[in-house]
């Protein structure tokens, strides 16, 4: 997959902006800003309807303006075009694939795949097990639809118990215990189905990540993810769920909250058998960050048989020498890529060649 | 620009039905302004007629003009069958397939504890009441989502110490669509819940 152009009118500072990319690397250069981030943010919008800033549409119009708009022209198999209008006024988005409205934005999850690395992803593996989950569920959930749909509806079972478990706290009536019951079962039932999905995605990921890490560090690392649930590997699921909930159902009742399911699983990461938590060095870290977006574009690219878009946030600023080479001489494997950088003098090493474009950002540019 | 006070009277009205915005509402009432008196008075009578004729039946909560509904009363229908629906419409669409010849159980409504419903506020003690009766099948036929497999799940457990056989509705491919175009959820349940050739 290509993208090919990108037009941008009131998304931030760019009050009218228009770029064309290389299908290699493109570099996004301009000083603090210049609104090089904006870029990629535009294009993980038209990947996922969301920006991964988590900004409201709000804050994404340009000061003054009353609406933005994305244009964008992608070549996935065939030419597409898409294209994200949001009114202020309506406080209302948008999205045409094609010119034909989207229905649901979780219906183009997958169709356009991207792959992004900012420094926030220092949480992936320094942070809590939610960061964790919410990695493996956004590459299962462009890999797979089936998965997305099943998440959204966990999700929405996690919400009404707990609300069913406030009322019960309030008061411990007949009717609410039996209406747990039920939700109890609803909560087994599609949680199962989650915990098996994340089994298979963890047996296969295992092998993009061995291979990407290696990639970037050549040397006798061997880096491991386990997935730990309240079941273990040849536990039968689905029973091992229902008794971890009745053992838990006091302790549920009286903090009326959901205690016990795969919203609280977690993966765990290692290297040569040390957890990377407990004894990972700075540079470990910073390598397990990459490499774990690494193996998640080629996994996604193999899923999907199509190649998603790599975005790369500011990620050359915080390593050193060594490591910035390997990743860029790596990221010619990738196709293409969009890499923001604040100046290339300081990273003249960084592999470059006559096919990829240097695009520089500028005030004037930006408006 | 403020509407006239009889004109924005009937926008906020036509506001509040389901899937109507102020726009459309006031376009409808526009319209309706155009139109000449004798039609306004067929709408008014139409909904006059709506509210004082039609009557929700005692049995199954269907809509009719009797106490009992037409299904209900039907000698040629099973009434020893009982299929629960989340609401009238379903009954409609039901009906339209003529597949179906035994009789309904309207609950009105799916149990969300986030909305404040509970089985107090669905027609779930008057289906187990129905169920004291000569029953030999309950058909669960809630949508297929979040909350209505809730409340499939809370009824069967419900029905279960009965011993009266609860089925529920097949999920999969609809007739005449295509395989390639069905989304991959529900082929994923056609293929997991295929039948034996």
């Amino acid at each position: 997959m290509i993208l090919k152009s990108l037009e941008l009118k009131n998304f931030r500072k760019h009050n009218d902006s228009k770029y064309e990319f290389a299908p290699s690397l493109n570099y996004l250069i301009g000083g603090n800003g210049v609104g090089k981030t904006t870029v990629l943010e535009a294009i993980y919008l038209i990947s996922t309807t969301k920006s991964f800033r988590s900004s409201p549409d709000s804050e994404l119009t340009a000061f003054g303006a009353e609406s933005y708009e994305v244009i964008s022209f992608i070549e996935s198999f065939t030419s597409h075009k898409v294209r994200i209008y949001y009114s202020k006024q309506e406080n209302k988005r948008v999205y045409f694939n094609d010119g034909k409205p989207l229905a649901r934005s979780a219906d183009i999850i997958g169709k356009f795949p991207v792959v992004v690395l900012t420094p926030a992803d220092l949480e992936l593996t320094h942070g809590y097990p939610a960061d964790r989950r919410r990695f493996a569920d956004q590459v299962i959930s462009q890999a797979s639809q089936a998965y997305l749909n099943i998440l959204l509806d966990y999700n929405r079972t996690l919400k009404q118990r707990s609300s069913l478990l406030f009322k019960l706290k309030e008061q411990r009536s007949r009717s609410f215990l039996d209406q747990l019951e039920a939700w109890n079962e609803k909560l087994v039932n599609s949680g199962t189905q989650l915990v098996e999905f994340r089994r298979r995605f963890i047996t296969d990921f295992k092998d993009y990540l061995t291979e990407s890490y290696s990639n970037i560090m050549k040397k006798q690392e061997t880096p491991q993810i386990e997935y730990e649930s309240f079941a273990r590997q040849d536990d039968d699921i689905k029973k091992v769920f229902a008794e971890k909930l009745a053992e838990n159902r006091e302790n549920e009742l009286r903090r009326a909250s959901n205690l016990v399911g795969p919203h609280r699983d977690d993966f765990v990461f290692s290297i040569n058998g040390k957890s990377l938590r407990t004894y990972g060095s700075q540079g470990q870290h910073k390598t397990f960050q990459v490499a774990l977006k690494f193996a998640q574009f080629f996994y996604l690219k193999d899923s999907l048989k199509n190649t998603p878009f790599f975005l790369l946030d500011d990620v050359f600023g915080e390593l050193d020498k060594k490591r910035s080479l390997a990743i860029s001489r790596y990221l010619k494997e990738v196709g293409q890529a969009f890499i923001t950088l604040t100046d290339f003098s300081n990273h003249e090493f960084l592999s470059h060649d006559e096919n990829d474009a240097a695009i520089f950002l500028s005030e004037v540019a930006a408006g | 620009m403020n509407l006239a006070a009889p004109l924005q009277a009937v926008v906020d009205e036509l506001s509040k039905f389901p899937g109507v915005g102020a726009k459309s509402a006031r376009r409808l009432a526009l319209f309706l302004l155009r139109q000449p008196p004798e039609q306004v008075d067929l709408l008014i009578e139409a909904l006059t007629g709506l509210k004082t004729k039609i009557k929700f039946c005692k049995i199954c909560f269907n809509i009719g003009e009797e106490e009992i509904c037409e299904i209900c009363a039907s000698e040629k229908r099973d009434q020893n069958t009982i299929c629960v629906v989340e609401d009238i419409n379903d009954v409609i669409a039901i009906e339209r397939s003529h597949e179906y010849n035994g009789a309904y159980h309207v609950l009105g409504g799916v149990l969300s504890p986030l909305n404040g419903v509970g089985p107090e506020d669905l027609k779930v003690k008057e289906l187990l009441v129905r169920l004291k009766g000569e029953i030999k099948e309950v058909i669960l036929a809630l949508n297929p989502d979040t909350e209505g497999e809730a409340t499939s799940l809370y009824l069967n457990r419900l029905i279960e110490p009965m011993d009266i056989p609860v089925s529920r509705i097949a999920r999969g491919l609809p007739i005449g669509g295509n395989i390639e175009f069905a989304d991959d959820a529900t082929i994923g349940r056609a293929v997991s819940g295929r039948g034996k050739f």
